[in-house]
């Protein structure tokens, strides 16, 4: 275990130095700069900030400088938001995003769960067809769309909820909600497909042989299987769900992370977006990793390389 | 057929179809038998046949949709499974009544060990706490010859050989001692040595215990060793029914014929050629109109195509057949 997870660490060391170099090139690849503004700056201001950002210097010494830079796990600082370091802010959105997304996510299982094992056991009724249409429909809106119903249902039918902001754990449902829904609907496929495979399985008849109920078979015998295919899904849908959404955020005025991906990559905010890009890269490979550690808890018969 | 107070299940007219897309498929066509308290029913056909389907009916297993029990009674000790609710069935299903199934490497749980596999059982029906539970499965695998059981009752199937596997199936299913033990095919899946072993383990259990089996198998040479009384089935249907060695000395079914003539015999001399049953397996969905079997019949005669014969004779040697064949 132990080595398992210092040779999935030294890759993920490989990984960011691979995802750090491809992304400082493409950022200064694509035309325009983080200095480029409607007014041209005056040329001797212009002269400065190339300096003190460094961007006068020959784009290897830049590479190195950013490079050792990184690995001290220094960002350095924001070029738009120039009075901040990018440290300081993902340390100050990540943890919005982040609880925004553990609300979202416990949506997605909950539901997901919930609605994938009653439709396989209910397979071919309404209860089933009725899920299944759902979970369809939640993953064909968009996010605004579901988030727009939630407000006129929960903030002005039966008013509820806030309708925006942040700070109390009621600020977290309705955008938690928004957040989660299209996840919980692929959860909820997942799990009926899993499920639906596993309960097809001989050692499933044989569990009805020995006279279990059905609640037992189900949870007992049949859902660490169906679980499978859910819980690798879940790995990359964690990275993305913690690391925030832009449309949700936004409609619902959460100052977390997300508006950050989008205007860092427009802004041509080359600090800001390597910091979000490794950030993300991080999280995906350790929720990855995390995922390959659960098999070996829910499949005996999976081994660790 | 011998009905009586002293018969512990008793299958009467039993009918089971499955809807699928090419139409309806007849698999069990109103089969009758009934088990005596102690006996071992041998069930022997071709694949397809229906012998698990008959069994699957018996137990409440047959899945539903795509099939359907559409007829017939089931009676263990006079109440009727196929009638019964849900709980009362489970209470019997693994209790009093067991099976044990074709492929051990699929009919064990991968994602449980042995200990939670068997212990389940026991704590349900005979509300063992965990550690009665344990010691009797423990007991139960040193029974069916598992070696050190105190330590392989924590494996996973998957650290188990197949007839190690079978072994567990075996210890499994007469865990709560059961009146009724359906064996579906339990040797097919393992290698000849390993089937041999199981069959004999199989027979000392029975006699120890006072357990009626029902074999099901479709090599002959399985029932030979451990049947008193065997049935031949031919599309869902009992084509004949005859004690053991009767059914060997002196089959009257054509198809038991073809049976006989097609496994190799120690008794002949070398060389002679088998002779496998011509033509093709019955299309379930499409049956003939009269007897099942006449496509493939040697014997046939004029009146097979128009009328299904049914399954008559003396003394516990029935056949459905119109012609003599002896
Ligand atoms: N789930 C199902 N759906 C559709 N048809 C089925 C299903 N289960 C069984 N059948 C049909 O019922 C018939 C009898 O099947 P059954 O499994 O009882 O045969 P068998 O005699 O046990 O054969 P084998 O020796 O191969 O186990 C077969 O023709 C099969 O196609
Ligand atoms: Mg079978």
């Amino acid at each position: 275990m132990i080595g398992f997870i210092l040779k999935r660490l030294a890759w993920m060391a490989i990984t960011l130095w691979v995802v750090f170099t491809a992304s400082f090139f493409l950022m200064r690849a694509v035309p325009g700069g983080p200095l480029d503004q409607e007014r041209a700056l005056a040329p001797e201001i212009e002269q400065n900030l190339k300096q003190r950002y460094h961007l006068d210097e020959p784009i290897y010494r830049q590479y190195l400088r950013e490079l050792g830079n990184v690995a001290r796990l220094d960002l350095g600082y924001s070029f738009r938001l120039a009075d901040f370091r990018v440290g300081e802010i993902i340390a100050q959105g990540f943890p919005i995003s982040a609880s925004l997304g553990i609300v979202a996510l416990g949506f997605a299982l909950s539901l997901g769960l919930v609605a994938g094992i009653v439709s396989a056991v209910r397979r071919q009724t309404l209860i089933d067809f009725s899920l299944m249409l759902l979970a369809t429909v939640g993953i064909a809106l968009p996010n605004f769309v579901i988030a727009g119903i939630m407000i006129i249902l929960f903030v002005f039918l039966v008013p509820v909820f806030p309708a925006a902001g942040w700070g109390t754990l009621r600020h977290l449902i309705l955008p938690g909600f928004c957040l989660g829904a299209p996840f919980a609907a692929y959860v909820a496929r997942l799990t009926r497909t899993g499920m639906l495979d596993v309960l097809s399985q001989d050692y499933i008849r044989t569990a009805y042989a020995k006279g279990l109920a059905t609640r037992t078979v189900i949870l007992r015998h049949a859902l660490k299987g169906a679980m499978l295919p859910v819980v690798s899904f879940l790995g990359p849908a964690i990275a993305g769900i913690l690391t925030g959404s832009l449309v949700v955020e936004q409609i619902f005025a959460i100052p977390g992370l997300g508006a950050h991906f989008i205007q860092a990559a427009t802004g041509r905010d080359y600090t800001l977006a390597m910091g979000l890009v490794l950030i993300y890269t991080t999280l995906l490979y350790t929720m990855n990793m995390l995922v390959d550690i659960s098999y070996t808890y829910l499949d005996p018969r999976v081994k660790l390389e | 057929m011998h009905l009586g107070g002293e018969m512990l299940l008793e299958v009467e007219n039993l009918k089971v179809q499955f809807k699928t897309d090419d139409g309806l498929v007849r698999a069990v066509d109103g089969v009758s038998f009934a088990v005596a308290p102690g006996e071992t029913l041998g069930i022997v056909g071709e694949s397809g046949s229906g012998k698990s389907v008959t069994n699957l009916a018996v137990m409440g297993l047959v899945p539903q949709p795509p099939g359907r029990v559409v007829d017939g009674k089931a009676r263990f000790h006079g109440d009727d499974l196929l009638r019964m609710g849900r709980r009362q069935l489970a209470a019997i299903r693994g209790h009093r009544i067991a099976m044990i199934f074709q492929d051990p490497m699929t009919s064990l749980n991968p994602f449980l060990t042995v200990a939670q596999q068997m212990t389940e059982v026991t704590r349900l029906h005979l509300r063992h706490s965990h550690r009665e539970a344990l010691r009797h499965a423990i007991e139960m695998l040193d029974r069916v010859g598992i070696p050190s059981p105190d330590h392989r009752v924590f494996d996973y199937p998957h650290q188990l050989s197949g007839g190690m596997r079978q072994r567990v199936m075996i210890a499994m299913a007469l865990a709560c001692k059961p009146e009724v033990l359906i064996a579906d095919e339990p040797t097919t899946a393992l290698d000849v040595t390993i089937q041999a072993q199981i069959l004999e383990l199989m027979k000392k259990l029975q006699q120890e215990e006072g357990t009626a089996v029902i074999l099901i198998t479709h090599d002959l040479g399985v029932i030979a060793g451990t049947c008193r009384r065997v049935v031949v089935m031919y599309a869902g249907r009992f084509v004949e029914e005859a004690p053991c060695e009767e059914l060997f000395r002196r089959p009257q079914h054509p198809y038991t014929l073809g049976l006989l003539q097609s496994i190799p015999r120690l008794d002949e001399a070398a060389g002679t050629a088998l002779t496998p049953i011509e033509g093709q397996p019955p299309d379930l969905i499409h049956l003939p109109p009269g007897c099942a079997f006449r496509p493939r019949c040697r014997f046939a005669v004029e009146q097979c195509a128009r009328r299904r014969p049914p399954l008559e004779g003396e003394a516990g040697h029935r056949k459905a057949c119109f012609v003599d064949v002896v």
